[in-house]
């Protein structure tokens, strides 16, 4: 392994220079504990540290409901990645046809679910969909479009997985007399797949956060349950602070997880 | 298509102006953005621990907070706390701070491909670090990220849609399709349009990138 670039940057200071960044971090140190500070202070004199904002901590039953808006949120995340693999590989076959009439197609719907914003496609399942007939529940109203709008992403990533598999693994299965479907279920696939798991897994960061529109929908995820709260309970600064944690802390777990699927397996 | 042509004689001029406030809501955060993961990036460099520690704190929250959770927050979280921030500025802060951890993030990765005997002939030759960084390590590793902060930016585009979420003077696009729905039936039109604008959107940007992206690549 070779030195990481900052020590090659900075690793022969002259004594001079190495007290004066020792002197520098300390500065740092200090102005960074003054923020926090600061910003404690700001709570204190805007009556936000009052015991009453949080005692609601305090109950198990906030921390109930927050857990079933935690499990409601990751529900409608688990489905709409389902709906992602399974549609994404669809799509993928599509893509790949040497039917034009299953190309074209495929392409055209993965260009569109990438280029919109999954909001407007949840305002589409919300507002425009009722209006022609069609009445989904909360759950769907915010899952389908998510996983439709993740499908696509996932498509491409298949594709990207597809392309990395090296052509003699094609070429030797289809020597071995596998039709073509045989080639790509037993042979392609299952390596390209091997190769886009870390991406996959990272891709679920996004379907966590896009879940986060329940509350446009009014399906009961975390957003949502935190505006309950704040309606009964009238402490919006804290609430929304453990909500943003919560959010973080899942999704750092994911991020952390995909770069450790990430690292080589020997 | 009389469809279109009805709605768009109807709300023509809304459309054009939400085009553009979807386009300039999009700029601002990136320029903010963009600008920001670039100080961030330089500063996780500096040989000063506790900096490092708190910037890796910072590009690690706002690359897993939900933006709409973040806006929520800035919104409807901070006049609580005596801090008020406009609407349209409260979006584009949204959009930059998590534009800038993204930003970092890649930065970082393209400063990896930097060679390190580069680095260390630079130094040899008596440049001082800061120089180093700004003339031999930042422009390759800001023309190694050109595809990478062109899908951000698409993406960015498409969070400008998080806009409707606050009761904002104007509309950009996905705003403008709410209202429309709920005020008339022309509901899937208006949708149809707004899709096709971010789309038209969309590819600008990533043929601006591409184009970008053949110019400056550093073939190795």
């Amino acid at each position: 392994m070779s030195r990481a670039l900052e020590d090659i940057l900075f690793g022969d200071l002259n004594p001079k220079a190495q007290a004066m960044t020792r002197a520098v971090s300390v500065a740092v140190a200090a102005t960074v504990l003054l923020l926090v500070a600061g910003t404690v202070y700001q709570f204190h004199a805007a009556s936000q540290l009052d015991g009453r904002l949080w005692e609601l901590f305090a109950w198990k039953s906030t921390w109930d409901f927050l857990a079933k808006g935690l499990f409601g949120t990751l529900a409608s995340a688990a489905a709409a990645a389902v709906i992602a693999l399974v549609l994404g590989l669809v799509l993928l076959v599509g893509r790949r046809s040497r039917l034009r009439v299953a190309r074209w197609p495929a392409i055209a719907v993965i260009e569109f679910l990438r280029g919109v914003p999954t909001l407007l496609l949840i305002y589409v399942c919300f507002l425009v969909l009722p209006s022609v007939g069609i009445k989904l529940s909360a759950y769907w109203m915010l899952t389908l479009p998510v996983g439709l709008s993740t499908a696509a992403v996932v498509a491409e990533m298949y594709r990207a997985g597809v392309l990395a598999v090296p052509r003699g693994q094609t070429d030797a299965a289809r020597a071995l007399g596998l039709n073509e479907a045989r080639v790509f279920a037993h042979v392609v696939f299952p390596q390209a797949l091997r190769y886009i798991v870390p991406a996959l897994v990272a891709q679920l960061v996004i379907v966590v956060k896009d879940t986060t529109f329940g509350y446009v929908v009014t399906y009961g995820e975390l957003m949502q349950n935190a505006k309950v709260l704040i309606a009964n309970y009238r402490s919006l600064v804290p609430v929304y602070l453990a909500v943003a944690v919560l959010y973080c802390l899942v999704n750092y777990a994911i991020s952390r997880a995909s770069r450790r699927l990430g690292r080589p397996m020997h | 298509m009389g469809s279109v042509v009805r709605l768009l004689a109807d709300y023509g001029p809304a459309f054009g102006q939400a085009l553009l406030l979807t386009w300039k809501l999009t700029a601002m955060s990136f320029v903010a953005g963009f600008a920001l993961g670039i100080v961030v990036t330089v500063a996780r460099l500096l040989p000063l621990r506790p900096l490092r520690f708190v910037l890796t704190g910072y590009v690690e929250v706002f690359r897993n907070i939900p933006s709409a959770a973040l806006l929520i927050f800035i919104v409807f979280a901070l006049p609580d706390l005596d801090v008020l921030i406009d609407y349209e500025p409260s979006v584009v802060l949204t959009l930059a701070l998590v534009c800038s951890a993204f930003t970092a993030d890649y930065l970082r990765t393209g400063i990896n491909t930097v060679g390190r005997g580069q680095v260390e002939a630079a130094r040899s030759l008596g440049m001082r670090p800061m120089v180093v960084i700004s003339s031999v390590v930042l422009p390759q590793a800001l023309r190694s990220v050109v595809q990478p902060m062109t899908s951000l930016l698409i993406a960015l585009m498409l969070s400008t849609s998080l806009a409707s979420q606050v009761p904002l003077p104007g509309r950009e696009l996905t705003a403008l399709v709410a209202k429309i729905a709920n005020d008339s039936a022309a509901g899937t039109t208006a949708f149809a349009v707004a899709a096709a604008m971010y789309l038209v959107s969309g590819l600008l940007i990533a043929w601006a990138g591409a184009t970008l992206e053949k110019k400056v690549r550093i073939l190795r």
